[in-house]
Parts: C-alpha cells; sequence; structure tokens
C-alpha cells in the first residue's frame, strides 16, 4: 500500500472520532499501524486472536470509547463467535477494518489466500453483519463515515473491506 | 468451599464496581445475589474477560471484576498473554473453577479435573500474582482485595459443583436491558455520554 494510502485511512479514522483500536498485524494495511502509534491520540491495543481484538474492543465500546478492530481476512472466520455474541447479540457497533486479502482485486494474491478470501464476504453476509469493499481512496473519508454511522445505527459491527490499490 | 459462599462475600462491597460474568451458572448466583447497576452479562462463554479489559483500559480509575469460569476460561486462553501484557492496574478476575462443564446435564469434566493449572499459565502469560485458592479464607485473603483494592488481580477459587444456579429464579432481564441499563449507569457515574446509545 502506498504511504499516502495509510495516511487517509488514519486520517478518516481520526475525523470520526475514533479513539481506540484494537489489531491484529496482517500484511496490505498495516502501514496505518506506525502512524497511529505515531499520532498517539488513538488507543491501540494488540490482541492475541481476533475473536478476543473484538471483545475488547466491544468492552472499550460500552466504556465510551470509539472503537475500530482491524483485521485480515481471515479475521471474520477467527472471530464469528465474538462479533455474534458481542457484536450482534448484546449490540455494540464496532468499525471493522478488513485486509481484503484473497480477492479478485488483491495485488499479492495467491493459493495461499485465495481460499480464504472468496468466502470472506458471504460469512460476513452469514453473520448478518454489514459491509462495504473500497478499492481505491476517493471518497474514503465518506465511506469511514458511512459505515461508522450504519454501525452506530445497527448497534452492531460494521465492515470496511480494503482491496485494490489498498492490496498491493 | 463452593461459589455461592464467595460470591455472597463480594455482594455487600459493590459500590461503583463494574461487574462482567460470563455465561455460567455464577451469573444466574450473582444476578440473584445482586442487583449493582452496575452488572452486565456477556451472553455467551469465552467473552466476558476480554470484554472487562476493554472496559478498564476505557475507564482507568474504575475497578472492573470479572465473574469467569473454568470452561469459560479454556475457551479464551489466548485473553492471558494480552492480560499478561497490557499493565492494567484496575481489573480483578475471578475464575470459579469447578473443574466440570456444569451447564452440561452430566457435568463432564473440563481439563482442570486433569493436569492443567489456570493460574500458573495465567503465570506464565506475565500474570504475576496469579494465585489459586481453595478454601473460603484463601478467597478471604487474595480475593476480596481484588473487590476494593487496586491492580490486577487474577483468582482462581477451586470450588465444589454447586447446583444452587438450577434452583434459584433466573433473572429476568435480556442482554439488551443489560447492556442499557449497564451504559446508563456509566453515562451518570462518570458524566459522559456513550456515543452510540442515544443517537436517533
Amino acid at each position: 500500500m502506498e504511504p499516502v494510502l495509510a495516511e487517509k485511512i488514519v486520517h478518516g479514522l481520526k475525523a470520526v472520532g475514533i479513539d481506540f483500536i484494537t489489531y491484529l498485524p496482517e500484511s496490505r494495511l498495516s502501514q496505518i499501524l506506525p502512524l497511529l502509534r505515531e499520532d498517539g491520540t488513538v488507543q491501540m491495543v494488540a490482541a492475541a486472536s481476533e475473536q478476543e481484538a473484538i471483545t475488547i474492543a466491544a468492552g472499550a465500546a460500552l466504556g465510551g470509547k470509539r472503537v475500530a478492530c482491524y483485521m485480515e481476512s481471515t479475521g471474520p472466520y477467527v472471530s464469528a463467535y465474538s462479533l455474534l455474541t458481542v457484536g450482534k447479540q448484546m449490540g455494540v457497533p464496532i468499525l471493522l477494518l478488513i485486509g481484503f486479502l484473497g480477492s479478485f482485486a488483491d495485488q499479492r494474491n495467491s493459493f495461499l489466500y485465495v481460499t480464504i478470501g472468496m468466502r470472506m464476504i458471504p460469512t460476513l453476509e452469514g453473520l448478518g453483519l454489514e459491509y462495504r469493499v473500497i478499492e481505491n481512496a476517493d471518497n474514503l473519508d465518506r465511506h469511514i463515515r458511512d459505515a461508522q454511522r450504519v454501525s452506530d445505527s445497527m448497534r452492531a459491527p460494521a465492515a470496511l473491506i480494503f482491496s485494490g490499490e489498498f492490496a498491493r | 468451599m463452593i461459589r455461592r459462599d464467595c460470591l455472597e462475600l463480594v455482594a455487600p462491597l459493590m459500590t461503583d464496581q463494574l461487574v462482567l460474568s460470563s455465561q455460567s451458572g455464577q451469573r444466574i448466583e450473582w444476578f440473584h445475589l445482586s442487583q449493582h447497576e452496575g452488572n452486565l452479562l456477556v451472553g455467551m462463554m469465552g467473552c466476558a474477560t476480554g470484554v472487562g479489559m476493554g472496559l478498564a483500559l476505557a475507564l482507568p480509575h474504575r475497578r472492573v471484576i470479572v465473574l469467569e469460569s473454568d470452561g469459560s476460561v479454556l475457551l479464551s486462553l489466548f485473553n492471558l498473554p494480552t492480560l499478561g501484557n497490557l499493565n492494567l492496574t484496575n481489573l480483578t478476575v475471578f475464575v470459579f473453577d469447578n473443574e466440570v462443564y456444569s451447564g452440561s446435564t452430566m457435568s463432564e469434566p473440563t481439563a482442570t479435573a486433569g493436569n492443567t493449572d489456570i493460574a500458573a499459565i495465567a503465570r506464565a502469560s506475565g500474570i504475576e500474582n496469579a494465585v489459586t485458592v481453595d478454601d473460603i479464607e484463601g478467597f478471604k485473603e487474595h480475593g476480596l482485595p481484588g473487590v476494593t483494592g487496586e491492580g490486577l488481580h487474577y483468582v482462581v477459587c477451586k470450588v465444589e459443583e454447586s447446583l444452587i444456579h438450577r434452583e434459584i429464579p433466573r433473572p429476568n432481564v435480556d442482554l439488551a436491558e443489560y447492556k442499557y441499563r449497564f451504559v446508563r449507569y456509566i453515562e451518570r457515574t462518570e458524566g459522559i455520554t456513550i456515543p452510540f446509545v442515544g443517537l436517533g
């Protein structure tokens, strides 16, 4: 990912007031991590599992934080249980940021990723989670704002899935 | 020692703590003993400690207490290294370890009935003061400071299996009602607005 794209993602997150992010690093969007760390206004928590990342983010949201959770496209599989229980069932909004490795537009796709990537969106749909796939930075701030508004309104996690230019 | 013995000692000490229970028998016993507005039911096993960590990070001046079970902790062992590295000073986790899946009708044994020691795993994960207690005096000594004191406490309470939770009335409160009561309590006591609950 071009550094300027990472800057735009971070800008968009800060613009909607995200002040708490849980994450497992991956390869497509990881350049946002040093930017967030350098910025210093977003509390960052490294989790050992995406399932855990969702629960920590949910707890912070209940405590008044504006939260996001960053993961790769394996994350929805690993975290399906907590997305459904603390996310949907309890009703806690969490902005999901998913690096879409294994997608059609993943510029570094391979046999390692494609099976995971191709079934990721059906998995989100099976969980009843709203999502939008983003392939370039056009209107990125608006996409982030829209996703957070949907997440708040649904009282549930909602996902922005980054592919194309973001997955180089 | 049974779980209820411990919870009966904790309930009178409630002031402004935030208490989360996982989906185990203790949630019925606790919510029967305590109608504290800072109680929150986390509806399934394996999620309460994670939610507790998030709350403790968001509200570092509030004491957060998590009521866990051995089955629930075994479902989410990844919490322990994370907790062991966060340096939290306002979180207490009580693990009521009865060595069985008590919710199963046959009380099938958990790994802690065999060779597994949750407190030892916690210590090896960086929670240096994680401790196991197996009688009520031990709970008073090592457990109760986690209710009113400071620091990170991880207390594994070895308890006999008890089926009291099957005999007392279940709470007539659903997950959404718990959540809204809980966040309104936080709003009122913290003087903050939880961003997502009032948007219309």
